[in-house]
């Protein structure tokens, strides 16, 4: 469509609205306009209203600059409780400017706009203005996901009450330009907010997401975030234990029960936080699982705080010449796994213990089923080895991850697809198709039986092992979802974006209960505290984020020490420390149980958080040059590091 | 944001849309047209790169590698890259010439021959897991598998400038140690900061430690000294012995020097060597101690009982080459380390014929005169050996003049008639010889006269004409129009190593004592300090430019003369001509390619790289001795095998 027909068409579309007939003849008749057009007046009312409020600026691109010019005076001057809440308009305002000026093909002052005004946006913006620069035309606009999302969504920004005001009265002075206001109504969402404005650290503190803040609205409703009433197995009879667990219980007792073990047992029997235990029906606990269980909660557990640090033991992957990728540990710290570039997955063994293979079919017929030691007969006694690997993929395996019980494993790649692979005859199970571009991330849920994954498709999905489709697709992130967890309690998945949010789902409804703005880069990786309550996510710059899942706000964020991305991040298995891993070589030892203690007082006054914010920083350590990819407590806390060695150079 | 100017907007030219174009037959292509194309590729070319990054990051790198482009193209339904591998890096050259400036990836020609007859290549090992304590209880174990304890950039930016370890707070971060005990409670009873003096308390582990090392280096078990050198050469966080050390190591040279002992001396040179090979250590704050000790190993008059039977001429040979690595690791613009040390051998090569030239002085002119007739010759040897190593631009300056003088003092000795001077005489002459050869052959003009040799060179002259002529036959030094341009932009090329005999052909049986033999055996399955596994290889390419090249306008490529290094385990001196070999100033059409590889010992490859002058003449000495010793099919058959007591696989 020539962009000189668009605006006379929009009139026109105009005059025959209201009624107009003479003036409509009369322009029709002028512009030489056939009947063909008049015919195609279809355009909807929002872009009539843009089109013509837009016209008059249209053919004034230096409008544009003076514009903006004029909003970042009134928010110079204006009183300080606003300013730093109103700054947070510039950086939408400026986007859709630009955008704007590449719509009406005025491509020289769109690129001398961004060269004037976009190196003193934020830093954490330059980024995507880097990425939204390379749009240079109107039909790039179409194709490029970033202007599609900036166009079709409204930019969220929080005001109080009074800086709303105050921004209301600067609009109705701004006769001459239209341009402001037609963006803030069309683009922008601003969210009121009783209360006085916010100091510059708290704006900066949740300011960063890909279309600005989380509006508190989007954070009410209540999370469960408690842990399940554990059933206990050493004192309870097992009926009752049965009994408590019976309800909807997948249809076949297979071996994917699985059961976590990161429980609280001092914790109180009513937690008001926790979901009831049939919220979601879980899988029921066979008895080798029981056994499996007890041993992991007898496990003798060394007490960790500050001043007893764990013991770190790092494996280190040789002459894998940057081809492995991820990595992970079972529970019971006895086996590793690790993706490669090249679509493998090797399995070793970590212990003396070598890795065996199922017995063939015609073998396992002739073995007592009822034997007590059937497990062990059945497992072939010659083939033994301390490494397997696993065919199947054919991309790059992105993520792996055993299962409680170290029976099967997980798997997602390049190539879109899931794959379940069984630890007892080294084989592929299930192939769970559903993403349709490459998996990010798949991770086990805490009691088994259901796993969740994310991708370049921008969703997230929950799975259960026997369906091969999705139970719940997870849609709402704006970029590529880069990774999931699940909360302790299966109840919950949180997943971390590319848009630099972090989202808690429930698994139940399917639906969004949480969403967190503040990331100033991707994440990377997420970790649900052991109680449940905290969230900690580590993102592509180096930074960690600390969450309360309970009302969705930011609890701290750690004193930037990493300068890589974080990969890998683990609570102890009481819950004091916390250990991430970056690609920087380096593991840090945090003090999770001082981070969470300070949130009352933060509250109260937060003139003592900057001393306490240096003794969150508990230890660094150094690898040789070997990015961490993995990290992991052991049931008695000693923390177990996985990395590369990338040569001495 | 400085480099957000950088970002915003850039895109390919029109011209490199144009060159393109041509490629693929498009004569002539609009500017408009060209333009377009140029936004429309940058445009889409860039959200290929978006996308690849996301691939990156996902495989857990921070190096965009193509598997990562193919397979944004992958999800973006386009057909992926095929063909390219991926080098370490992208060796994209730059050639300019006739106002186009291009860049291009380098593509050799390959010899599919070549390849076919070459051994088939080693198959890449298998992935492996090991495991070690990053950490016990919060504090982390100084072992090899972790990085040392202070990197070497602090241990340098500490000798360089002190002030810094004061001002720096005790961080968490590099102190790998908690604070406790008596410091914590200083710290917390906000006593008053009393500047602690540099201490270098040891631990009592460290002082074990210290103990069992140097009995082991100076002991008497070859095999334990084996293990302590090589703990030496590779042990992280030995830096706060390292004064310790190098005291133990000066002290033990004063004295060894006046009691005669050879072995003790070689044992302690093999000290330092390890040292200095320690990745993981910074030297240079010691230098004042284990300089003087090189040094006097090299230029000592007596350095062992019985100076006739004793080869203390591989200790001298061995020690210049400390200097030489010394000097090469050290000097800086401040220290001006390889000049002090240049100066200081050049003080023992002083002929009275110059010492006149240069003081004009009656008396002391007499003096200078007798003390340097006094000279021994085995300081003259050592001194010749020292400059030697420093390359062939020293030698050319401080050796070359004194040549006359020399061959008159080796003359005298070699007619007199003192055994030990005989022998001494011998030695020099030949040192001499072989260090000249190289360098008086990139000097002269092929017409080598006996009698101009004799004029210009005195004594010496005749074996020197043998020697060079020698040299300009040997396959390495072909074609002499090569050679020329060799000179003025890489490092010379080596000649194979002529037949000659070592300078250590004494009969060795009397020296095959406990101490001096240290069996060659043993150095194969325990890396030994003085032999690092990888050998590196300096490659040069060169082509010679056809006589056309700068008036040709259509932009020829002129292949840079840029040496790259190359790792190889098993080559020894591989000479490698591709394409027509051009005979001795062949025609330049042809553009005879010349590969020459160059076996480098590991410590002395480093130097090779640079450019700087004297760094890149290295090969030539280089090649004085390894060569000898290592592999004797290497080298010429006639050639005498290594000796027992040749101490030159120290090297």
């Amino acid at each position: 469509m020539g962009d000189k027909s668009t605006p006379l068409l929009a009139v026109l579309q105009l005059l025959r609205k209201y009624n107009l007939k003479g003036t409509e003849e009369i322009l029709r008749k002028e512009a030489s306009l056939g009947d063909v057009e008049y015919e195609s007046l279809d355009l909807p009312e929002v872009e009539i209203a843009s089109i013509l409020t837009a016209h008059h600026t249209e053919s004034d691109p230096y409008s544009y600059e003076f514009a903006y010019d004029s909003l970042k005076k009134f928010i110079e001057n204006s009183l300080d409780i606003y300013k730093h809440e109103l700054s947070t308009l510039l950086y939408p305002v400026f986007v859709h400017m630009y955008l704007l000026l590449i719509l009406y093909d005025h491509t020289e002052h769109a690129v001398k706009f961004l060269e004037k005004f976009g190196p003193e946006q934020e830093d954490y913006y330059q980024d995507d203005l880097a990425k939204l620069s390379i749009v240079k035309s109107k039909d790039q606009i179409k194709g490029n996901e970033l202007a599609e999302i900036y166009s079709s969504n409204k930019f969220e920004v929080q005001l109080s009450r009074d800086a709303s005001a105050q921004l209301k009265r600067f609009l109705q002075e701004q006769k001459s330009s239209t341009v402001i206001i037609n963006i803030i109504n069309n683009h922008i969402q601003i969210d009121v907010h009783d209360g006085p404005g916010r100091t510059q650290a708290q704006v900066r503190a949740t300011a960063g997401g890909l279309l600005g803040e989380a509006t508190k609205n989007e954070n009410r409703t209540k999370v469960y975030y408690g842990l399940l009433k554990e059933p206990d197995i050493q004192v309870l009879p097992l009926p009752v234990e049965d009994e408590e667990e019976t309800e909807e219980t997948p249809d076949k007792p297979k071996k994917k029960k699985a059961k976590k073990d990161n429980i609280f047992m001092k914790k109180p029997k009513s937690d008001p936080n926790a979901p009831p235990n049939d919220r979601i029906p879980l899988p029921e606990l066979k008895e080798t699982d029981k056994i499996e269980k007890v041993k992991a909660l007898r496990a003798k557990r060394v007490q960790l705080g500050p001043d007893c640090l764990p013991s770190i033991c790092f494996y280190t992957l040789l002459n894998s010449g940057n081809t492995a990728i991820c990595a992970d540990i079972c529970d019971d710290s006895t086996l590793l796994s690790v993706g490669f570039n090249n679509s493998t997955i090797k399995v070793w063994t970590l212990t003396p213990v070598r890795l065996r293979g199922m017995k063939s079919a015609e073998k396992l017929q002739d073995i007592d089923r009822e034997a007590g030691d059937v497990l062990v007969r059945m497992m072939e006694e010659k083939d033994r080895d301390t490494c397997r690997t696993l065919y199947g993929h054919s991309g790059p395996v992105y993520k792996v991850g055993f299962d409680q019980f170290k029976t099967m494993l997980l798997s997602c790649s390049e190539d879109s697809t899931i794959r379940l692979w069984s630890l007892q005859c080294w084989t592929c199970l299930v192939v769970y198709r559903g993403h349709v571009w490459p998996v990010w991330d798949v991770k086990w849920s805490p009691h088994g039986h259901y796993f969740a994954s994310s991708g370049h498709d921008r969703t997230a999905r929950l799975w259960a092992t026997d369906h091969h489709q999705p139970l719940r697709i997870f849609a709402g992130h704006l970029s590529d979802v880069d990774c999931v967890q699940f909360h302790p309690n299966s109840n919950y998945i949180a997943t971390g974006s590319c848009d630099r949010t972090v989202r808690v789902w429930d698994c139940l409804t399917g639906t969004q209960v949480r969403i967190m703005t503040g990331h100033k880069s991707a994440i990377f990786t997420l970790a649900f505290s052991v109680c449940g309550r905290w969230l900690v996510s580590g993102g592509s710059m180096g930074d960690i984020l600390v969450w309360d899942i309970s009302n969705g706000g930011l609890t701290a964020a750690l004193p930037p020490s990493h300068t890589s991305p974080i990969h890998a991040l683990a609570f102890s298995r009481d819950g004091t420390i916390l250990s991430s891993g970056s690609l920087d070589c380096n593991i840090k030892l945090w003090d999770f149980a001082l981070i969470t203690d300070e949130t009352p007082s933060e509250e109260t006054g937060s003139n003592t958080s900057v001393p306490k914010e240096e003794k969150f920083l508990l230890r660094s350590f150094a690898t040789k040059n070997s990015p961490i990819k993995s990290l992991h407590f052991t049931r008695r806390n000693l923390l177990l590091g996985v990395g590369t060695y990338e040569g001495s150079s | 944001m400085g480099d957000a100017d950088l970002t915003y907007g850039t895109s390919l030219t029109i011209d490199s849309i144009k060159v393109i174009a041509e490629s693929v037959g498009i004569a002539s292509l609009g500017d408009d047209a060209a333009k377009e194309l140029a936004d429309d590729v940058s445009y889409r070319l860039k959200i290929i790169v978006q996308d690849a990054m996301k691939f990156m990051h996902h495989s857990k790198r921070q190096k965009l590698s193509i598997t990562d482009i193919d397979h944004a193209l992958k999800i973006k339904n386009i057909e992926c890259q095929y063909g390219f591998i991926q080098p370490d890096s992208l060796p994209f050259r730059f050639a300019s010439g006739g106002g186009r400036e291009l860049h291009f990836v380098e593509e050799k020609e390959i010899d599919l021959s070549e390849i076919l007859s070459a051994p088939p290549p080693k198959i890449p090992l298998d992935v492996s897991v090991r495991a070690h304590w990053l950490s016990v209880d919060g504090v982390q174990p100084a072992v090899p598998e972790n990085p040392p304890p202070l990197s070497k950039e602090a241990q340098k930016l500490e000798s360089v400038d002190p002030i810094t370890k004061l001002s720096k707070p005790n961080s968490k971060d590099s102190a790998g140690k908690p604070v406790c005990g008596k410091a914590a409670r200083l710290k917390a009873s906000e006593s008053v900061h009393v500047k602690q003096l540099a201490t270098h308390e040891l631990s009592v582990e460290q002082q074990l430690y210290y103990k069992e090392i140097t009995e082991a280096c100076v002991g008497s078990d070859e095999g334990r000294r084996a293990e302590a050198l090589q703990s030496l050469a590779c042990d992280p966080g030995l830096h706060e012995m390292l004064p310790r050390m190098c005291t133990f190591i000066s002290e033990g040279v004063k004295v060894n020097v006046v009691q005669n002992n050879l072995a003790l001396l070689i044992y302690l040179m093999r000290m330092v060597k390890a040292l200095l090979d320690n990745q993981s250590l910074y030297l240079e704050k010691y230098l004042h101690e284990l300089i003087p000790s090189v040094s006097t190993c090299i230029v000592s008059r007596q350095l062992c009982s019985r100076p006739e039977m004793d080869n203390h001429w591989a200790l001298r040979d061995f020690a210049a080459r400390l200097m030489a690595q010394i000097c090469k690791t050290f000097n800086t613009s401040t220290n001006n380390l390889q000049t002090r040390v240049t100066r200081l051998f050049a003080k023992a090569l002083q002929c009275p014929s110059q010492t006149n030239n240069e003081t004009g002085n009656g008396p002391s002119m007499v003096t200078t005169m007798k003390e340097s007739e006094k000279t021994p010759l085995a300081s003259l040897y050592g001194a010749v050996q020292g400059l030697a190593e420093l390359g062939p631009e020293v030698v050319k300056v401080f050796i070359l003049p004194r040549v006359r003088w020399l061959g008159e003092r080796v003359e005298g000795a070699l007619s007199g008639i003192g055994g030990a001077d005989r022998l001494a005489a011998g030695n020099l002459k030949h040192q001499l010889l072989k260090v000249l050869a190289p360098v008086v052959r990139q000097l002269r003009q092929p017409p080598d006269v006996p009698d101009d040799y004799k004029r210009d060179y005195g004594y010496l002259g005749p074996s020197l004409q043998q020697m060079v002529s020698k040299l300009r036959s040997s396959p390495a030094g072909g074609s002499s129009g090569s050679a020329v341009a060799v000179v003025s932009c890489t490092p010379p090329l080596v000649p194979q190593p002529t037949p000659s005999t070592t300078p250590t052909s004494k009969p060795a049986e009397t020296l095959a004592t406990r101490n001096v033999v240290i069996s060659a055996s043993s150095a194969p399955q325990s890396p030994a300090p003085s032999t690092p596994p990888p050998q590196k290889f300096v490659i040069v390419s060169q082509q010679k430019p056809p006589q056309t090249q700068t008036s040709s306008s259509a932009g020829h490529i002129v292949h840079s003369t840029q040496p790259t290094i190359v790792r190889s385990q098993n080559v020894q001196s591989v000479v490698v001509t591709s394409g027509p070999a051009g005979g001795p100033g062949g025609a330049g059409a042809a553009a005879p390619q010349k590969l020459v590889v160059v076996g480098v010992p590991p410590h002395q490859a480093p130097a090779s790289t640079s450019h700087t002058p004297q760094h890149s003449q290295a090969p030539v000495s280089v090649m004085a001795k390894p060569m000898f010793a290592r592999s004797g099919q290497a080298s010429q058959p006639t050639q005498p095998p290594p000796e027992l007591d040749d101490l030159s696989h120290l090297a």
